[in-house]
């Protein structure tokens, strides 16, 4: 593997996502073009036309929310009509349709129904161009960090959004042990973790075991509505409840661009009061006075007291959380050896002084919350991609994210294959009828982490016939679960009696077909050369735009020289250099439709400066 | 001393209004003042008689040196003491005659009125001597000044003068923003009025930043609309960008960043 052959490592986040690689042995985050480490998840269709992804799409997304994706995460690999979905159809203001087989989410965007694999590529794409800005070569391999909880759909689908991206997906690792990788790098650890994540949208709490080169995500709990965003409502609507009491009741909320700002403001402010005990929230002519009446301002003095007041339940909600999966888990906090904290959430003081409370020790601070996810990602696909020293090997095996299992009586879940178990692998357990004389089983495949049935994903389902009719109890049927190094996921069942059988594959998907997924990563590529194609048009219009500059000022001196023999046309050259300076502004543009027209504007010029200078001398 | 700016916006108020000599008096002095002033030109060519023939070699013309003028008896009023001296002959662009071309150290004239009093109007244009104005009476943007501006912005759009057609326009917007005639004539015109503004902010691709104190953005006279806009400029997003944030119609996007650069508060 080549050193001009860069792979990257990618935290794709529900609010935020980073792309980090490693460079020299060592792990860095890539900045954006912008020079943010943080790229908004954030995915939009403007009211021009204009596609945004990242902060700029962010900064549009209550002005223009019906075409603002944000969150996409929440959706990607789930099914239409589940409850996640349908929980989300609640809050989030774009609208979702059903996929063509009535299975997969779409969301509409800009008119027009697009899968959520795509949205996510959009953000993929563009850490991608990033990334090969940063390095200035291609990057189409990558590690992409997903929830821990994620189920294998969700997983094929955040790969097909790679792929959409044109990144070849090294591999898909959880978001709990990338952090504990970056935590773990360069030291040999044999500890208990708990990995605290506090992002922008969710709040998610691991527990790893971690021996040597091998991390075992062992419990995880969260809340899937809580974050960043649930501190920043906080904050607005306090501006807005003051706001209307100090100016006679004008509500904020009914003005999209007041409330686009107060957000904006509502996020700096209490990222700075991360910082510093005080926060100035300055919002100049942030809405209409009403009556023709000037505009309101809204000067604010917000402190780290009011915030910790504003938020004290959310704060409580988060320890609740950690509590319950500490307990499920069987570990007392006394147990734990490190916290690390994830998420910039967590640089709130009053979260981390919670966290040290719940725990009875101070949380790790030796990595960057925002970094830390994507840094370990990085470290992945480092060693994927160049096999580290012998004896440093930190190489992740694909397991199995979730249980799976089947549908048995009573509405329950039974496990075949548990959580985390290294693939290729194959079980087989052996079940009975529950009526006597039945002659035949459904077997209803299943992949989740609870006990009933309904709680966790179906992923597909068949029909045994031809039992041996018997009495109940008395006929063994044997279902066997067997997973190919691809993931596919092989279930049969047979009567051992008669030998009779029947079997399904299942294979997680992405919720496209892959005659889709192809479609949509050749269209992906058209609009690549097609950027392409017109990175090389504006380089040529601007060698045309160089050329005739040159050109006309050269012809300057005969011109002049013309002028001063003719009563007309004095004010030439004045009116050459206004249309050479807005040649020159554009030149330092990427406007092309402005340097289309600056060369008209010029070739006029040059045509009218050929002409002139080859006037004859009057009376000549 | 009325900047010709000032003049201009009178010599348009006395056209719009029916005062036709006036204003070619006013518009002349203007245009005297500054010889590009292509609203001035626009409006004399109105008025009956159009420019004179020195003025008609177009705006590119170059500024002549103001001749000496004869002083020029107001109108209906006989002069009792004619100027001293014969009147210099004209030569190169003929500008209305004005009272100031003489200076100060001309001799007085006297000019009585139709019934035989003193014509105050001519000797305040002569001395510069205004009569003072009750508080009560003072000039304040009324729906008359509305009206006179939306006359005149017709009148220069059927000119050809979009920019003179665009301020006035704005004038009105400024005090009544939701004048529907005014926001009517926008959108009929959008197409041209949308790249002239855009011509005023330069490529596309430029990023305009805020060359005021941030604490100074107070003081400005904004709508909460350019408000956001401005919130929106932080040096790093450049024009195009802005329009897709706005979410705005481009036009009133182009218009207020428009004024914003005018008004010195952003530069490119």
């Amino acid at each position: 593997m080549s050193e001009m052959d860069p792979v990257v490592g990618i935290d794709l986040g529900t609010t935020n996502s980073v792309v980090a690689t490693v460079r020299d042995g060592v792990p860095l985050v890539i900045p954006n073009r912008s020079g943010q480490q943080l790229t908004p998840s954030v995915v939009a269709v403007a009211r021009n036309g204009k596609a945004l992804v990242g902060a700029l799409a962010k900064r549009q997304a209550i002005t223009n929310a019906e075409n603002t994706v944000y969150a996409a995460k929440r959706l990607i690999g789930r099914r239409w009509g589940s409850k996640e979905v349908e929980d989300a159809r609640r809050v989030l203001p774009y609208t979702l349709v059903a996929g063509p087989d009535g299975n997969d989410v779409r969301i509409t965007l800009g008119g027009k129904p697009v899968s959520v694999a795509e949205i996510s590529a959009q953000v993929l794409g563009e850490l991608r161009a990033d990334a090969e800005a940063w390095f200035g070569v291609p990057v189409s391999r990558a590690v992409i960090t997903v929830p821990a909880y994620f189920n294998d759909g969700q997983r094929q689908a955040t790969k097909a959004a790679g792929r959409i991206a044109g990144l070849e997906v090294l591999r898909i690792i959880n978001e709990p042990t990338s952090a504990a990788l970056a935590y773990g790098f360069g030291k040999k650890l044999e500890k208990k973790v708990v990995v605290f994540d506090l992002g922008g949208g969710t709040f998610d709490i691991s527990v790893l075991d971690i021996g040597q080169s091998v991390y075992d995500v062992v419990a995880v709990g969260g809340d899937t509505y809580l974050g960043g965003e649930d501190f920043d409502r906080r904050v607005m609507d306090w501006l807005t409840f003051n706001f209307a009491r100090e100016n006679g009741g004008v509500d904020l909320r009914q003005d999209k661009m007041a409330l686009q700002r107060l957000r904006d403001a509502a996020e700096r402010a209490r990222c700075q009061l991360s910082s510093t005990p005080t926060a100035d929230i300055h919002l100049p002519f942030l809405v209409a006075g009403g009556d023709g009446k000037a505009a309101l301002h809204l000067t604010k003095q917000f402190t780290r007291d009011k915030l910790e007041e504003l938020t004290k339940d959310l704060v409580e909600r988060c320890v609740a959380v950690t509590e319950k999966t500490l307990k499920d888990a069987g570990v007392r906090p006394a147990q734990v050896d490190e916290v690390i904290l994830v998420g910039g959430m967590t640089r709130m003081p009053r979260v981390q002084k919670a966290v040290r409370d719940f725990f009875g020790r101070e949380p790790c601070k030796g990595v960057h919350p925002d970094e830390v996810v994507a840094l370990g990602a990085a470290i992945q696909a480092h060693a994927l991609a160049a096999p580290p020293k012998p004896g440093s090997e930190v190489l992740l095996l694909d397991v199995t994210p979730q249980n799976l299992g089947i549908l048995v009586v009573g509405g329950y879940f039974q496990t075949i294959i548990p959580r985390n178990t290294t693939v290729p692998t194959n079980q087989t357990h052996l079940f009975t009828t529950v009526q006597d004389n039945q002659t035949s089983v459904r077997i209803a495949v299943l992949q989740g982490e609870s006990d009933k049935a309904t709680d966790n994903e179906l992923l597909g389902e068949f029909v045994l016939a031809g039992i041996r009719p018997a009495r109940r109890g008395e006929v063994s049927i044997e279902i066997t679960f067997d997973i190919s190094a691809d993931g596919i996921v092989g279930v049969s069942a047979r009567d051992v009696a008669t030998g009779q059988e029947q079997s399904i594959n299942v294979t997680a998907t992405s919720g496209l077909t892959e005659d889709e997924l192809k479609r949509i990563i050749d269209e992906n590529l058209d609009d690549l050369l097609e950027k392409k194609q017109s990175t090389v048009d504006l380089e040529r219009s601007r060698a045309r735009v160089t050329t005739a500059i040159a050109e006309i000022e050269a012809l300057v001196p005969a011109v002049q020289a013309a002028l001063e023999r003719s009563r007309f046309g004095r004010d030439a050259v004045q009116k050459a250099e206004g249309v050479l300076a807005r040649a020159r502004l554009a030149l330092d543009g990427k406007d092309t439709a402005e340097l289309a027209r600056v060369e008209e504007a010029l070739e006029r010029t040059l045509q009218l400066f050929k002409g002139l200078a080859a006037s004859p001398p009057q009376g000549a | 001393m009325a900047t010709a700016h000032e003049l201009v916006e009178k010599g348009i108020r006395a056209y719009v209004e029916g005062r036709l000599e006036e204003s070619r008096r006013l518009l002349e002095e203007a245009l005297r003042l500054d010889p590009a002033s292509s609203r001035a030109r626009s409006y004399l060519l109105l008025l009956p008689g159009g420019l004179e023939a020195g003025l008609e070699n177009g705006p590119s013309a170059p500024p002549a040196p103001a001749p000496p003028r004869p002083v020029r008896p107001a109108p209906e009023a006989p002069s009792v003491a004619a100027p001293p001296g014969p009147a210099p002959a004209r030569r190169g662009p003929q500008y209305a005659a004005s009272p100031w071309d003489d200076g100060p150290a001309s001799s007085p004239s006297i000019f009585v009125g139709g019934e035989g009093g003193l014509n105050l109007d001519a000797v305040a244009e002569k001395s510069d001597v205004r009569l003072l104005v009750p508080w009560s009476a003072r000039p304040t943007t009324s729906q008359d000044d509305v009206a006179v501006w939306m006359t005149a912005a017709k009148d220069l759009l059927a000119l050809g003068d979009f920019s003179g057609s665009l301020e006035m326009i704005e004038k009105i917007l400024k005090v009544d923003p939701e004048h529907a005639e005014a926001r009517d004539y926008l959108t009929r015109n959008e197409a041209t009025l949308v790249a002239m503004y855009e011509s005023k902010l330069g490529p596309m691709g430029a990023v305009p930043r805020l060359v005021i104190k941030p604490e100074e953005i107070m003081w400005l006279n904004l709508d909460h609309r350019a408000g956001f806009l401005l919130s929106q400029i932080d040096g790093a997003v450049d024009y195009e960008s802005l329009f897709a944030l706005s979410g705005l119609p481009r036009l009133d996007t182009a218009r207020i960043l428009a004024a914003l650069l005018l008004d010195g508060v952003i530069a490119a």
